[in-house]
């Protein structure tokens, strides 16, 4: 795949994304003209890459959904569901397509088939005898009146302008293309601004502006009817420029024009020219350096604009030229002639490096004609492989490894040769690189934060599918779209909220005659929040509706077995609530193909806790449900506590670690056959990690006080008995590799700083 | 408002002027038939009341400051003599 190519799928899942967005909130907020200019704007760069990239079953039916889109703009339509509708799923095939192209470098075969049924769907929407007013078409009819010879419009232009198009012509322009139009006299009542298509032409040469018709005495003029003919003429391609104007072909002529029509581009500006602009500029720096000349100031710097805009037309630089003429239209307004001489100082630099000067325009002129104008406003942002930072992720890693080397180090510097005074060297400086180390590991990781807007992004359009689906009124509220978390995590979440929202809408939300009976208001409100607290990162999907009754719970999982009889009896309420998210769990009545297939809250749970996460829930029946999610923001480094036990280090997560404690031998009893202790009113069964590690177990003496540390998870609780804690250390945590793939039991493997591998556990896989 | 008389009688058209500033413009144009019109401190000016700034075949005070205007149409447009 081309570099062109993987840029069009990057920026046409982008543009889809945005499209979609835009045309959820249009059908719920309205449509107001910006709004629709903007989803307008993504369907048409869609359709203007999928053309370059050459999928012509994806610009057809882009193309349809372009024309209805420009119907609903022009107020012929009003923006119907079924219009929303239509464009979504229009979105969704190229969508689908866009996906096929990336995986198999084109379109499948039956594609030309659906993208023609569907741009039928989309044109049986356009008002009666819209569809064969298709824009672009006006275009068409001129580009064969080419053939014919210039329309009389276009040669009076070249004819007026002469050399100043040639002058003022990029290098490499391939295309030529002028352009007449008149607008409607009621067009300032359709809101169009002529002048501001003109203005996003790109590269223009020439423009010109006359009255259509004989201008009315000013006491007669009518302010609101426009009277106007613009033509220009410009260095950019016929089919850019038409998508400029689309939304007035009838008003518009677009021709392409032969090169040879143009006059002749003046031979290249020799040296002896060069230098004859350069002590052109350099006069005019003079005279503006002259400071005592305020009589004269606007003659004074208005001719040295000029002076130098001619001289720079005349050696083939344009776009200094037209610098220089802007920079000189504003001092004139200031009344300061700094900015002139600051910017003709620069291009007398510019002249001398003349060669790179060109080389560089040659490199921006044909990107900057296929530029979009929505593309240039865009924010600037520049795109990295996920693989590149990620290896940045794992080098800073390795320096955190490396940095803790220095500890030992100072250790045996200090054991084995006595060196204090060297061994303290040594610390201060572990101590100034671990800062350093610190901060570009977190620098590093900031780059891999991405805001969880990019997931939200995806519900207004789940919820406005299923709850239309499901005859429920559903609003959606999304709240601390900016929060921002390690991209693994954050593209991990999209699975969980996709379920806890459609459980949600499914079995939380109630129909509107339910809801009216319960005296709620008829819409329910679904919400997802995001937030930051220290360094975990929350989410808490809450809905107003039916709420879980621990009742229905508990029946459901005695029917389903999910766990004996007398230990459901003996579980409170919450803990019954909390069984939803059990493997097998379903409290929907009947298999809906939204929700109800009873793995759904399962995968959350899983999902979450894999991303190092807890999830919960609370509910009041009647009231509705707060599903929480509390995630770390980064997952490229953990926390972990070395402890020693049967004479190895292991690590365990700090996640997992809720307290250490010590406990005398008389405080341990045995409960159902197994040792245990009672700390803050629970139960704690103890489990001697040496023992479940098969080592030799230490033989302690009976008096002394035990050391356990206190773990908890997936709702267990268990205390480990250790020998010593050694360390808590920030490690990066290495994914278990080759044989010990599957070895069960190991959250991963780390490097410690005298190079041995530290072992650490996965607790919960190894709570009994 | 973006279309004001200036202190000196003349009429100025100032920041960003949009359609509805047709109408007043008129007015004073027909109001103020020897009035100057000037153009400096305007950002960008709409089609209507470019339209106008021509049909009333006054030469603004320059330069104009709607910097597209000032370099595709002002060296066509008839010169202003005070030029500043």
């Amino acid at each position: 795949m081309s570099t062109l190519q993987e840029q069009f799928v990057t920026e046409a899942r982008e543009l889809i994304r945005q499209a979609a967005d835009d045309l959820i909130v249009l059908e719920r907020d309205g449509a107001s003209h910006e709004r629709i200019d903007r989803v307008f704007r993504a369907f048409h760069t869609l359709k203007g890459s999928a053309g370059v990239v050459e999928l012509p079953a994806m610009s057809i039916t882009l193309h349809a959904a372009e024309d209805l889109l420009a119907s609903v703009r022009q107020g012929a339509l009003g923006s119907s569901p079924e219009i929303i509708d239509a464009a979504l799923s229009c979105l969704d095939q190229v969508s689908r397509w866009v996906d096929d192209f990336e995986a198999a470098g084109s379109l499948p075969a039956q594609a030309g088939e659906d993208g023609r049924v569907l741009a039928q769907r989309l044109r049986s929407l356009l008002p009666a005898g819209a569809g064969q007013r298709q824009p672009g078409s006006a275009a068409r009819k001129s580009a064969e009146s080419v053939e014919a010879g210039l329309p009389e419009w276009a040669a009076r232009l070249i004819a007026a302008e002469g050399d100043a198009l040639a002058s003022r012509m990029p290098k490499g322009a391939s295309a030529v293309t002028a352009i007449c139009y008149q607008p409607i006299a009621g067009c300032f009542y359709n809101g169009d601004d002529p002048l501001q298509l003109m203005r996003q032409v790109p590269d223009l040469l020439a423009f010109h502006i006359e009255p259509r018709e004989a201008v009315a005495p000013l006491a007669e003029i009518d302010p609101y009817a426009c009277n106007l003919r613009l033509t220009a003429i410009c260095a950019g391609d016929r089919d850019e420029i038409a998508g400029i104007f689309r939304l007035v072909p009838d008003q518009v002529q677009i021709t392409s024009i032969p090169r040879d029509a143009l006059p002749a581009t003046p031979p290249l500006a020799n040296s002896a020219d060069q230098a004859l602009v350069r002590t052109v500029i350099e006069a005019q720096c003079d005279l503006l350096r002259v400071r005592d000349r305020t009589d004269d100031f606007a003659g004074c710097v208005g001719a040295a604009a000029r002076v130098a805009t001619n001289a720079l037309r005349h050696a083939d630089h344009p776009q200094l030229a037209d610098m220089v003429q802007r920079v000189g239209a504003l001092d004139l307004l200031q009344r300061d002639a700094g900015p002139l001489l600051t910017a003709l100082e620069q291009v007398l630099v510019a002249l001398v490096d003349a060669r790179s000067t060109d080389v560089a325009e040659d490199v921006d002129g044909p990107g900057a004609v296929a530029a979009s104008p929505t593309e240039r406003t865009a924010e600037r942002v520049l795109r990295v492989s996920e693989a590149k930072i990620e290896a940045l992720v794992n080098l800073a890693g390795e320096l955190v490894v490396a940095k803790n080397a220095l500890t030992h180090s100072a250790k045996r510097v200090e054991r084995d040769f006595g060196e204090h005074e060297l061994a303290g060297s040594i610390r201060r400086d572990h101590d100034a690189i671990d800062r350093l180390v610190v901060e570009l590991h977190g620098t590093i990781l900031q780059l891999r934060m991405v805001p969880v807007a990019q997931v939200f992004r995806s519900f207004p359009r789940l919820v406005r599918d299923v709850s239309r689906k499901l005859d429920k009124n559903v609003e959606l509220v999304t709240r601390g779209e900016t929060a921002e978390a390690d991209k693994t995590i954050v593209d991990r979440l999209f699975e969980p909220l996709v379920h806890l929202v459609r459980n949600a809408l499914d079995h939380g939300i109630e129909s509107p005659g339910q809801r009216r009976a319960a005296g709620k208001p008829e819409t329910a409100t679904i919400s997802i929040e995001a937030s930051r607290m220290g360094d975990r990162f929350l989410i808490e999907v809450t809905d107003d509706g039916r709420g879980i009754d621990p009742a229905v719970v508990r029946r459901k999982a005695s029917e389903k077995r999910l766990l004996p009889a007398d230990e459901l009896t003996a579980l409170t309420d919450e803990q019954v609530v909390d069984l939803v998210f059990a493997p097998g769990f379903s409290t929907a009545a009947e298999v809906s193909d939204i929700s109800g297939r009873g793995i759904g809250m399962d995968v959350v749970r899983t999902v979450v806790e894999q991303i190092g996460g807890r999830v919960s829930l609370a509910s009041r029946p009647g009231t509705g449900t707060t599903v929480r999610l509390d995630m770390p923001m980064t997952i490229a480094m953990s926390r972990i506590m070395v402890v020693e036990a049967g004479g190895q280090l292991f690590g365990i997560s700090m996640d997992a670690v809720s307290e250490t404690v010590r406990v005398t031998p008389e405080r341990i009893s045995r409960i159902k056959n197994n040792p245990g202790f009672v700390l803050r009113e629970r139960i704690v069964p103890i489990v001697s990690l040496a023992e479940l590690m098969k080592l030799p177990e230490r033989a302690s003496e009976a008096a002394a006080a035990r050391l356990f540390v206190v773990t908890e998870a997936s709702g267990r609780i268990a205390a480990f008995e250790i020998d010593a804690i050694r360390d808590r250390l920030d490690v990066v945590l290495k994914p278990m590799q080759g044989l010990l793939a599957n070895a069960r039991g190991y959250a991963g493997t780390t490097l410690l700083g005298d190079g041995k591998v530290l072992l650490v556990l996965d607790v919960k896989e190894i709570l009994p | 408002m973006t279309v004001r008389r200036g202190d000196n009688g003349s009429i100025v058209l100032d920041g960003v002027c949009p359609v509805e500033d047709a109408e007043p413009l008129l007015q004073m144009l027909q109001t103020m038939p020897a009035a100057e019109l000037d153009w400096r401190p305007c950002r960008q000016l709409h089609t209507a009341v470019l339209q106008l700034v021509l049909a009333s075949g006054r030469a603004p005070i320059g330069p104009c400051g709607d910097a597209w205007i000032a370099q595709w149409l002002v060296p066509k447009l008839p010169q202003n003599g005070t030029g500043g």
